[in-house]
C-alpha cells in the first residue's frame, strides 16, 4: 500500500455532507412553515399597523389606529365594549382554568388508584369526547341547556334564571363549555405527574400528618407541580382565544376576544383592527409560555412543562 | 499459536478450518494502518498517529482505558468513522474512503443492536439479504451458521425474548454470517456477568481458532485481553504504547503506562548503576542484561520470600505488613525500609510467613525489567 | 373508615365527571333518532333525520371535501413531518433552537390567529398574482401546517427511543443508503408513522377554525356544514350527521384501543 500523506479534504467533505443531509431533511418542514404560517402572521401584524380601507381592507398609511380602536376609542369617544370582552376573556379564562385543575385532579388520582390494566382504558375513556368536533361537543350543550330541557327547567324552578330563557346564551354557558372542551388536557398531564408520584413519600406524610388533606398538601401537591403547569399552559393559552364556544353559547354578551378578532374579518369587517386584537393575543400566549417556562425551571421539570 | 491456526487454513487444503457456511474458508485478511488521525471537534485528540499491522487470521486485541482511542480505532475499522489523516487496508485493498457497506468488515456491538423490528432469523439474514442474496441461499447460511453457533431453537424466537448471552451470540452469528474478511468486536461482553463472560471468552476463542478468520477485538480488560489474543496493542491517549504477544506485553511492559494498565505496582526508579547493578530505594539489586530504562520493575510472583534473615545476592531483608490468604496463592505487602513492596506467593504447602513476620525477598536477576517512564 | 369514604368519594366523582363528558354527545345521538322535530321533547324513535341526510348533496359533498382535506393533508405532513423529524434526530448534537421554536410555533398559536393570518395571506396572494384562490388547496396548505409538528415530534420521539448503534449495524450489514431507508429506518418506525397519520388525520377532522377561516365558497367541510346549519338555526337533521360523526370516533377509539393492547401483548 502506497503511502499518499495528507487527506486535508476528508473532514470538510464530510461537514458538507451532513449539512446537505441536515438541509434535505429539514429543509422542506422549515420552508413549509415558514412560508405558510411565519411569513402570514408577519403580514398579520404588518396589516395591524396600517389604515383601515371603506371594505375592511387595509391601506396606507401606517397608523397606530387600529390600536386606539381596540382600547374602545371610536369615532363617537371612548366606549368601554372591547375593554369589556378583553376584561371577560381574561375572566373566563381565569375560572375556566381554575375549574378545570379541580375536576381533573380527583380524576387523574382516581386513575393512578386503579389496576395497571385498566388505566390506559380509563384514560381513553377521558380523551374519546375531545375527539369529536368542538363544533359537535358545544352543539351537544346547547341541546342540553336550550330553554325547555331539563337542566333549564331545574335552574327555572331554583330561580336561577328566568323563566323561558334557557341556560344559554350566557356566559355560565360559555364557562361550562370552557371546562368540558379543556378537561381531558389537564387530565393527562396531571396524571402523568401522579403517576411518577413517589409513593414512599406519600405514606410517610400519611404517617406523619393526621389528615389526608394535610398529607396531599405537603407530599403530593408539590410533587404534581411540573404537570399541574403543563396543563394550566395546554388549557389557559387556547381558552383564552376561544372562538367557537362563545360564539355559540355567549350570544352577544358572551363574546370573548377571538370573537372580536374573528368579527373583523367578517361580515362587519375591519382587518387592521382584527389584527391589532390577534397581536394581543399573541402578546397574551407568549407571556403566559415563558412565565409558566420560567416556573417550571424554578420547579424542575421544566422540559415537561413545554411537553 | 498464530502460526498453527494460519498454516491449518492457508496451507492444508485436506484440513481446512470448517468456515459458518461449511464452505473452505476464504483466505484471512490482513489490516494495514498507517498514520491514521481523528479528532473529535477542535481539542479532543483521539487518535494521533496509528501505525499498525494485524496479520492475517490473528486474534488482535485493542487494550487501554476509556478515551484511549481503541474504539475510535475500531470505528474507522468497520468505516463508522473517517480518519482526519492517513490510510487503512485490509489484504491489498486501500479502504480508507470505503464506507462500511462497502467494506468486507462485520462488527459485534457492544450493544448487539439487533433490530427490534426482525426476528431472530431476519436479524441473522439481514446483511446477506443486503448484499443481494437469493433467498434460497440465505436460508442456506443462516442455517448453517445456526448450527455452527449452535443456536439452536434461538433462530424462531423474537429479539425481546433472548437473555444478554443469547443475544450477545445472535450478534455474533449475525456477523460471521456475512463471512467478512475481518471480525471487528466491541468489547462484546462487557455487559454480561463474570461467569457467562468466562464462558464466551473461551466459545469465542475456539470459534476464531476453527475459522482461522482476523478478529480485532476492543476491550479495557487486560485479563480479557491476555486470555484471547494473539497480540496486543495497548493504546493511550490516540498513540500505540506497545504492541506484542501477551506474555511480551505483560512480562516486558514497554513504559510505565504499559506496566500499570497491566496491573504492575511495583515500580521503582533507577537512582544510580553500574553495569548490571542497579540502586534504588529498595537497595542494590542485579539485574541479567538491564535495559537502558530509568525505572525498575519486579513482578510479585516471581519473588520468593524466605523466613527470617538470609544474606546473598538479591537478598532484601524486609517486614510483613499485610496478607491477604486467596486460597491458591498469598498475597503480601512488604516494608523494606521507607519503601513497599508487593508478592504473591503460590500455596503449595509452605511456609507461608504471617502479619509483622521478618523475611527475605528473593529475587532471580533474569526477572528484573527495566523500562523508561 | 376515612380511607374508605375517600375512596368512594373518588368513584363517585369519576362516575360524575364521565356523565358530565358523555352526557352531551349521548343527547346527540338520542335526539337523531327522535321522531319529531324538537331539540326538547324525545316522542319515539325514527331514522328519517337520517333518510334525509343521504338525500342532501351539500352534505354528501361535505364529507367528501373533509376526506380528501384529512387524507391527503395527513398524508403530505407524514412525508414533510417524517423527513423534520429524522432531521432533528440525526442533526440533535447541533444547536437546533431556531428550528424547535418553528416546530412549536403552529402548536403553540392560537387557532384564530393561526386561521386568520392564513387568510389574510391567501387572500392577499390571490388578489396580488390569481393563485391560492380559497379553496381545498389553500385549506390542504393550512392543514398540513398544523400537522407538520406533531407528525415532527412522534417520528423524533420514535428514532430518539432507539439504540443509536443500529444505525451503525445497517450500515455495518451492508445496507447503502436507499436501502438503510427501506429495510431498516421505515420498518423500525413503522407504529409511529402510523399513529402519526392517525393523528394528523384526527386533528384534521376535529380542526373547525381553522378550516373556516380558509375555505372557499365550494370547500365547506362537514365542521363548516353543521357550523352554518347551526348558525341558521337548529334542525335535527344536524343530530344525525353528527351522530355519526360520533360513532366514528367511537370506532376509532375502539380500534386504538385494540392496537395499543395487541401491540402490549
Amino acid at each position: 500500500m502506497a503511502y499518499t500523506g495528507v487527506t486535508p479534504s476528508a473532514r470538510s467533505r464530510g461537514m458538507v455532507r451532513e449539512v446537505q443531509h441536515l438541509l434535505f431533511t429539514v429543509a422542506p418542514g422549515a420552508t413549509w412553515i415558514l412560508i405558510f404560517l411565519v411569513l402570514p402572521g408577519a403580514y398579520l401584524m404588518g396589516v395591524a399597523f396600517m389604515t383601515n380601507g371603506p371594505y375592511g381592507q387595509p391601506q396606507m398609511p401606517l397608523s397606530l389606529e387600529s390600536f386606539r380602536r381596540l382600547a374602545g376609542f371610536g369615532f363617537l369617544g371612548w366606549s368601554p365594549g372591547n375593554l369589556y370582552t378583553l376584561l371577560r376573556s381574561l375572566w373566563q379564562t381565569l375560572v375556566s382554568t381554575g375549574l378545570v385543575v379541580i375536576v381533573a385532579y380527583p380524576v387523574a388520582y382516581y386513575i393512578t388508584t386503579c389496576k395497571e390494566k385498566w388505566r390506559p382504558i380509563l384514560l381513553l375513556l377521558v380523551v374519546v369526547p375531545s375527539w369529536t368536533n368542538q363544533v359537535i361537543r358545544t352543539f351537544g350543550w346547547m341541546n342540553l341547556l336550550a330553554p325547555g330541557t331539563p337542566l333549564s327547567n331545574l335552574a327555572e324552578t331554583f330561580g336561577l334564571i328566568a323563566p323561558n330563557m334557557g341556560l344559554y346564551p350566557s356566559n355560565f354557558a360559555v364557562t361550562l363549555g370552557l371546562v368540558y372542551n379543556f378537561l381531558p388536557f389537564m387530565v393527562l398531564p396531571l396524571y402523568s405527574a401522579f403517576e411518577k408520584l413517589d409513593n414512599a413519600q406519600v405514606e410517610a406524610a400519611q404517617d406523619l400528618f393526621a389528615s389526608p388533606v394535610r398529607a396531599f398538601w405537603h407530599a403530593v401537591f408539590p410533587q404534581t407541580l411540573p404537570g399541574l403547569l403543563a396543563g394550566i399552559v395546554l388549557v389557559s393559552i387556547p381558552a383564552f382565544g376561544m372562538y367557537v364556544i362563545p360564539e355559540l353559547l355567549g350570544g352577544g354578551k358572551g363574546m370573548m376576544l377571538g370573537n372580536l378578532v374573528a368579527n373583523q374579518f367578517g361580515g362587519g369587517s375591519n382587518w387592521p383592527l382584527g389584527a391589532a386584537g390577534a397581536i394581543l393575543m399573541l402578546i397574551a400566549t407568549f407571556i403566559g409560555l415563558f412565565v409558566m417556562r420560567r416556573l417550571g425551571k424554578r420547579l424542575g421539570g421544566g422540559e415537561e412543562v413545554v411537553i | 499459536m498464530k502460526e498453527t491456526t494460519r498454516s491449518q487454513s492457508v496451507d492444508s487444503p485436506t484440513e481446512r478450518t470448517a468456515s459458518s457456511t461449511g464452505d473452505p474458508v476464504r483466505q484471512p485478511s490482513s489490516i494495514e494502518m498507517q498514520g491514521l488521525h481523528k479528532r473529535f471537534g477542535r481539542d479532543t485528540v483521539a487518535l494521533n498517529g496509528v501505525d499498525l499491522t494485524i496479520e492475517a487470521g490473528e486474534f488482535f486485541t485493542l487494550l487501554g482505558p476509556s478515551g484511549c482511542g481503541k474504539t475510535t480505532l475500531l470505528r474507522i475499522l468497520a468505516g463508522l468513522e473517517e480518519p482526519d489523516d492517513g490510510r487503512l487496508a485490509i489484504g491489498d485493498r486501500d479502504i480508507t474512503e470505503a464506507p462500511p457497506h462497502k467494506r468486507s468488515v462485520n462488527t459485534v456491538f457492544q450493544s448487539y443492536a439487533l433490530f427490534p423490528h426482525l426476528s431472530v432469523r431476519e436479524n441473522l439474514a439481514f446483511g446477506l439479504k443486503m448484499q443481494g442474496l437469493a433467498a434460497a441461499e440465505r436460508d442456506a447460511r443462516v442455517a448453517r451458521v445456526a448450527e455452527f453457533i449452535q443456536l439452536g431453537d434461538l433462530v424462531d424466537r423474537r429479539v425481546d425474548q433472548l437473555s444478554g448471552g443469547q443475544r450477545q451470540r445472535i450478534a455474533l452469528a449475525r456477523a460471521l454470517v456475512c463471512e467478512p474478511d475481518v471480525l471487528l468486536l466491541d468489547e462484546p461482553l462487557s455487559a454480561l456477568d463474570a461467569g457467562l463472560r468466562g464462558q464466551l471468552q473461551v466459545e469465542l476463542l475456539r470459534i476464531q481458532k476453527r475459522l482461522g478468520m482476523t478478529f480485532v477485538f476492543v476491550t479495557h480488560d487486560q485479563q480479557e485481553a491476555m486470555v484471547m489474543s494473539d497480540r496486543i496493542a495497548v493504546l493511550n491517549g490516540g498513540i500505540i504504547q506497545q504492541v506484542g504477544p501477551p506474555r511480551e506485553v505483560y512480562e516486558r511492559p514497554a513504559n510505565a503506562f504499559v506496566a500499570r494498565f497491566m496491573g504492575h505496582d511495583n515500580l521503582y526508579p533507577i537512582t544510580a548503576r553500574d553495569g548490571d547493578r542497579l540502586t534504588t530505594s529498595l537497595g542494590e539489586l542485579t539485574a541479567e542484561a538491564a535495559g537502558e530504562g530509568g525505572l525498575l520493575l519486579i513482578r510479585p510472583e516471581t519473588l520468593d520470600l524466605l523466613p527470617g534473615e538470609v544474606a546473598g545476592e538479591n537478598h532484601l531483608s524486609a517486614t510483613v505488613s499485610e496478607r491477604l490468604y486467596r486460597g491458591s496463592h498469598a498475597e503480601y505487602r512488604l516494608e523494606i525500609g521507607d519503601t513497599t513492596l508487593q508478592a504473591t506467593l503460590n500455596n503449595r504447602g509452605r511456609h507461608l510467613p504471617e502479619m509483622g513476620e521478618r523475611v527475605t525477598v528473593v529475587v532471580a536477576p533474569v526477572d528484573l525489567v527495566t523500562l523508561s517512564e | 373508615m376515612r380511607k374508605r369514604t375517600l375512596r368512594r368519594g373518588l368513584v363517585g366523582f369519576w362516575w360524575l365527571t364521565l356523565t358530565f363528558l358523555y352526557l352531551p354527545l349521548a343527547v346527540v345521538v338520542l335526539f337523531s333518532f327522535n321522531a319529531a322535530n324538537s331539540a326538547a321533547t324525545f316522542t319515539g324513535i325514527s331514522l328519517r333525520w337520517y333518510r334525509q341526510l343521504l338525500g342532501n348533496e351539500q352534505i354528501v359533498s361535505a364529507f367528501v371535501n373533509s376526506m380528501i382535506l384529512a387524507i391527503t393533508s395527513s398524508a403530505i405532513a407524514l412525508v414533510i413531518g417524517s423527513l423534520i423529524g429524522y432531521g432533528m434526530y440525526r442533526h440533535r448534537h447541533r444547536k437546533l433552537g431556531w428550528l424547535i421554536v418553528l416546530i412549536y410555533l403552529p402548536i403553540v398559536l392560537p387557532d384564530i390567529v393561526f386561521g386568520i393570518s392564513e387568510m389574510v395571506f391567501f387572500v392577499r396572494i390571490y388578489d396580488l398574482t390569481g393563485l391560492f384562490r380559497p379553496g381545498l388547496v389553500t385549506m390542504i396548505i393550512a392543514h398540513v401546517t398544523f400537522q407538520i409538528p406533531f407528525v415532527g415530534l412522534i417520528v423524533y420521539s420514535r428514532f430518539v427511543g432507539l439504540d443509536p448503534t443500529l444505525f451503525e449495524a445497517a450500515k455495518d450489514l451492508y445496507a447503502a443508503p436507499v436501502k438503510r431507508v427501506i429495510h431498516f429506518m421505515l420498518p423500525t418506525i413503522k407504529p409511529a408513522l402510523i399513529s402519526a397519520f392517525f393523528l394528523s388525520f384526527t386533528l384534521s377532522v376535529d380542526d373547525f377554525v381553522i378550516s373556516f377561516f380558509t375555505a372557499g365558497p365550494e370547500s365547506a367541510t362537514l365542521p363548516i356544514y353543521i357550523w352554518g346549519a347551526i348558525k341558521k338555526g337548529v334542525s335535527p337533521e344536524i343530530n344525525a350527521i353528527a351522530a355519526l360523526m360520533i360513532g366514528a370516533v367511537a370506532i376509532a377509539a375502539f380500534l386504538s384501543l385494540l392496537f395499543s393492547q395487541r401491540r402490549r401483548t
